[in-house]
């Protein structure tokens, strides 16, 4: 850990004031610290906004509001979560250990880096640390690693399960810098790696995170978050799900599908969406809607399972949601 | 009246200071000098796995803040090998690299956060050429290991058989079989640390630092520096877990104490945790092939059993996974293990958990139930007649085994009679259900080397019983106050255990299971020696009641001496005469019958799990163990042996893996996050049972070792659970959910 300049603002106005070119903002610390440790982050200034006021979990009519410093296990634990947006909920709890949860902020989730085995170890190249030093992931041990959205530069997977469960509901995210607000779907929030992996989003320089507003919607109610793992507790996702139904009768009016553990942001799949559409929920209707899921996937030496992985989650999600309708 | 502690769910003496956080761990220990201002080292380890340094600038480093002292191979400290302990090289001492992460420089700085802050200023030039890495590629040599270990190959042919080849050749049904496991690695919760400190004239060293066998890491980082045994002192009452890699000495203590020297002040190292993956060994990855040869109903007549596991340059663990498993499991004429080891330029190795036994009894036991398979025949009724009586191609017994007992008290208890043998047969809602069980067998005797124990028995009627073996986190120390109290005939809360200490006597290694069975004999023989002593004071003190009388006038029972109409505690009696304590040290070694017989303890685990039909992810359900371990000596620190034995065999089964990259020579986990062991939520309730079947030779108590006996078979239970899941036979560790889709 380098050393560093520290700051406590109290309003946003002073937050963004404060951030300049080496300035990291410091939420949860879940992220930053750890990356501090292992040298991959280094920033010159450390900004905490913890006395920020971007705090409350509302519902009203637009949809849901969460400040963008709500501690993952509040938002987990907040009743009209739990009912309007069960798949946030579930999301945020197969998430991390509790501690962690208790820890990280929703704006940090939303913004924290990959979990590649390379980007952490600063004795190995990376391209989304050190631009231009190569992604020895290609070559090296790539279970883990995406098989969607990735490039000849980079191949990590975006690690967060909210962002996945947040995508597929079509969450905004409100930003700020010291020249003014705006609001961006968060579905276009994040950026594929191509030739420039370090750039992970949209973010400007000094741009904050101030909350996230999930909209109503006739599926949210009836969703899903479904997580595939090798231990049940304390791991990444090798491929997870979100899937959010409208119900007529037995009949998917329309669906909403993201996945996650798969791609190189969380992964939207429109074309399993229109699959779905219209159809009875049988195992037929499932198993022809998957069949493409995967394709236009980039398998390394070591991940190529999760191709039909991720069929099967999205199966056994679809399967889950129907039979709790 | 008291009633003897033996065998009782007995809590953990030190249970209240570990968790209010009173228990000192070796780096939560102040410099015992308050005025001497205490500094601190940070590793520097090589990013290359094989070649040699061609260069390196530690100028910025050696202006850094704080910085007092930058040592490297370029600014030695002067540490010699000790040949035959740990590995084979000191650090620091040459510019050659042998894998990847050694130490090859250590900054000393006022702050752990300056020193650590410094050592990321060093930058090192190498001369690299290709590690070997492959197990599958490299040449093999036979694992042969230091005197007294067995041989690294062996046959037993049944007379008129020429090979094991033909034995094979003419058994009706033949089962082959190839198994591979990757590195694992002890992942202990405390990383290895140590603070050293010298007295003023710098002639003797005081290490504190975790260790299993504190006598051999006070001789080791003596050897190491240059200065007599008798000049260091090991102190380790608390040892955040061992698991074997605290078993050998690795250089930490040594480069602490030689800068400690140097600098004359105390110094503290903390490895970091990724330093613990490189720096402290792990067990080698193996390959493995059994071949099963028995008649059409499953009686064997041949079993061959070859391993090939990596073998650092470095040293130092040989590994000989057939040993205490194929060669002694089960009755067959014929028999052949072949052990070899595939030298690479990769970490040095250790023992870890059941180290040979229970990679060795994943793939024997895996082949029992591909055999069991191959023949029809339910896998306990296969193994039962296969049951051996004594050791195969010797006329030699065991002193005590009753594993018969454990697999049909486990088919009991768990419901094995309800297992259908046909794969897939079993579905709940989402999830394939079945069902597996395997053999669990772990060398049971008593450390073959002397060891001591002392008994001081004080004027306050309490007891000290002092003996230096460690505590690992297995009870060890409580096992001691017990063992002392039993013997004594005294309550628990009188008996103050002492351990860890190499100002102790030197006490039983913590290693091989073997600590209560070495120990338990120890304490006995020093607390009746203790009591003779008192007899002693008792006829022979003036102001003592019973001066003159002879000794067989008196006996000792429960904390008192009787006689001549009269009775009186141990403590009243010391009052009496004015005196503060006896006490008795004795040594005590096995005698003849360590000889004699062969000693296992052993078990029989049962397991269910469940493979999700979709998504493949393998869960266990239900897990019960029944172990054969001779006499209990505390129930409940058993019971948490044998838990925590049979979660590292699910972990071993489901998760262990430390990828090796073969070009770079690097391990792809460095943290406890990416480096998986199970968490709480992939461990279901496990039924634990042991038959009480004290062992009437191995000492007076019939105490035999349980601590690795869990850990070893429980993979493969898990394994043959999964296949009777799925009809899938995963023989490449971990089996994970890629391995089921």
């Amino acid at each position: 850990m380098r050393a560093y300049t520290f700051t406590q603002p109290r309003s946003v106005r002073e937050a963004l004031a404060h951030a300049d070119a080496g300035a990291a903002f410091l939420a949860g610390g879940t992220t930053l610290v750890d990356l501090m440790k292992l040298d991959v982050m280094a920033p010159t200034r450390v900004v905490d906004i913890n006395r920020l006021p971007l705090r409350g979990i509302k519902l009203d009519r637009d949809g849901l509001h969460i400040g963008a410093l709500e501690r993952m296990s509040d938002v987990a634990a907040d009743r009209n979560v739990r009912r309007d947006y069960p798949m946030i909920a579930q999301a945020l709890e197969l998430s991390a250990s509790a501690q962690l949860r208790n820890m990280a902020s929703i704006g940090g989730n939303l913004l924290q880096r990959t979990r590649c085995g390379y980007f952490r170890d600063v004795t190995t190249g990376c391209n989304k640390r050190e631009p231009g030093s190569g992604c020895p992931a290609m070559t090296g041990f790539n279970r883990t690693h995406a098989i969607l959205g990735t490039s000849d530069a980079c191949v990590a997977t975006h690690p967060s399960d909210l962002a996945v469960a947040l995508v597929a509901l079509g969450t905004d995210v409100h930003l700020a810098t010291a020249q003014g607000t705006r609001t961006v779907p968060l579905d276009t929030f994040y950026a594929l790696p191509g030739s420039t992996p370090h750039v992970e989003n949209v973010l400007r320089p000094g741009e904050l995170v101030t909350g996230i507003t999930v909209p109503r919607s006739m599926w949210a109610p009836h969703s899903v978050y479904l997580k595939i793992r090798d231990r049940q507790s304390y791991e990444f996702a090798l491929a997870s799900a979100a899937v959010a139904v409208e119900w007529r009768g037995r009949t998917i009016n329309q669906a909403r599908i993201a996945v996650g553990g798969v791609g190189t942001t969380p992964w939207r799949l429109p074309v399993v969406e229109r699959a779905l559409a219209g159809q009875l929920a049988t195992a037929d209707t499932f198993e022809a809607a998957v069949r493409t899921a995967a394709d236009g996937a980039r398998p390394l030496a070591h991940n190529a399972f999760k191709s039909a992985l991720l069929r099967r989650t999205l199966v056994r999600a679809f399967t889950v949601l129907a039979q709790s309708r | 009246m008291t009633v003897s502690p033996l065998g009782r769910d007995i809590d953990r003496v030190d249970g209240r200071a570990k968790v209010t956080g009173a228990a000192r761990y070796s780096a939560d220990y102040p410099a015992s000098d308050p005025t001497s201002k205490m500094a601190h080292a940070y590793l520097v380890t090589s990013t290359i796995a094989r070649g040699s340094i061609s260069a390196m600038d530690t100028a910025a480093a050696q202006n850094a803040p704080g910085v007092i002292g930058v040592y490297s191979p370029f600014n030695k400290l002067g540490l010699r090998p000790m040949p035959g302990i740990g590995e084979n090289y000191a650090p620091l001492e040459d510019t050659q690299v042998r894998f990847r992460g050694q130490i090859i420089a250590m900054v000393v700085a006022e702050s752990s956060r300056q020193a650590r802050d410094a050592a990321g200023l060093i930058t090192t030039t190498y001369d690299e050429q290709q590690p070997r890495t492959s197990l599958a590629d490299e040449p093999r040599v036979p694992a042969a290991g230091p005197p007294g270990q067995p041989p690294p190959s062996a046959t037993v042919l049944a007379p008129g058989v020429d090979s094991i080849e033909a034995a094979l050749a003419a058994s009706d049904v033949v089962v082959e079989a190839t198994f591979h496991q990757p590195m694992q690695h002890a992942v202990a919760m405390e990383p290895h640390a140590v603070l050293a400190e010298w007295n003023s004239d710098r002639t003797q060293l005081t290490l504190y630092s975790g260790a299993q066998l504190p006598h051999l890491g006070a001789m080791a980082a003596a050897g190491r520096l240059g200065v007599p045994p008798t000049a260091v002192r090991l102190i380790s009452p608390y040892v955040g877990g061992g698991f074997g890699s605290r078993v050998m000495p690795w250089y930490d203590a040594a480069l602490a104490a030689a800068a400690a020297r140097q600098l004359n002040r105390p110094v503290r190292l903390v490895l970091a945790r990724e330093q613990v993956f490189t720096v402290v060994g792990h067990r080698s990855a193996i390959d493995q092939t059994i071949k099963l040869g028995a008649s059409r109903d499953g009686v064997l007549n041949a079993v061959s059993h070859v391993t090939d596991a990596s073998m650092p340059f470095v040293g130092y663990r040989h590994m000989q996974p057939a040993v205490d498993t194929s060669a002694v499991l089960y009755k067959t004429p014929n028999l052949s293990i072949d052990q070899r080891h595939v030298m690479l330029d990769v970490p040095p190795t250790c023992a870890m958990r059941a180290p040979t036994e229970a990679p060795g009894s994943f793939a024997l036991e895996t082949a029992m139930d591909e055999l069991a398979i191959a023949t029809g025949i339910d896998p306990v009724e296969l193994r039962l007649r296969n049951y051996a009586t004594a050791v195969p191609g010797t006329g030699l017994r065991w002193s005590s085994k009753h594993l018969d007992e454990c697999y049909r008290v486990g088919a009991r208890r768990f419901g094995w009679s309800a297992r259908r043998a046909e794969p897939r047969s079993r579905v709940d809602g989402h999830w394939l259900v079945g069902m597996g069980m395997a053999t669990a067998i772990y060398p049971g005797s008593r450390r073959p080397e002397p060891i001591q124990a002392r008994v001081q028995l004080f004027d306050d009627d309490t007891a000290v019983v002092s003996s230096a073996t460690a505590d690992t986190g297995t009870g060890a120390l409580t096992m001691l106050a017990i063992t002392g109290a039993h013997e004594l005939g005294i309550p628990l809360r009188r008996v103050t255990p002492e351990l860890g200490d190499t100002a102790l006597p030197p006490g039983a290694p913590s290693v091989a299971s073997a600590g209560t069975s070495t120990t338990v004999p120890a304490v006995e023989s020093a607390a009746n020696a203790a009591i003779a002593e008192l007899v002693t004071v008792a006829i022979t003190s003036p102001r003592s009641p019973w001066h003159g009388a002879n000794r067989e006038d008196l006996t000792y029972e429960k904390g008192k001496l009787h006689g001549k109409g009269r009775s009186m505690s141990f403590g009243r009696l010391l009052t009496t005469v004015g005196r503060r304590n006896v006490e008795a040290t004795v040594t005590a070694q096995p005698g003849p019958e360590a000889t004699q017989y062969r000693y296992h303890s052993f078990g029989a685990h049962f397991c269910e799990v469940r493979v999700n039909r979709y998504t493949g992810e393998p869960r266990v359900t239900r897990f019960t163990t029944v172990v054969d371990i001779g006499r209990v000596v505390n129930a409940q620190a058993t019971r948490s042996q044998i838990v925590g034995g049979v979660i590292f065999g699910i972990g071993h089964a489901l998760l262990e893996d430390n990828p090796l990259e073969l070009d770079t020579g690097r391990l792809a986990a460095s943290n406890m996050a990416d480096y998986m062991v199970p968490v709480n939520a992939d461990i279901p309730d496990l039924d634990v049972h042991w038959l009480d079947r004290p062992d009437p030779v191995i000492n007076n108590l019939g105490a035999r070792g349980v601590g690795e006996l869990g850990t070893v078979g429980s993979a493969a239970a898990v394994g043959n659970a999964i296949y009777n899941a799925t009809g899938i036979r995963v023989r490449n560790l971990p089996i994970t959910l890629d391995k089921l889709l």
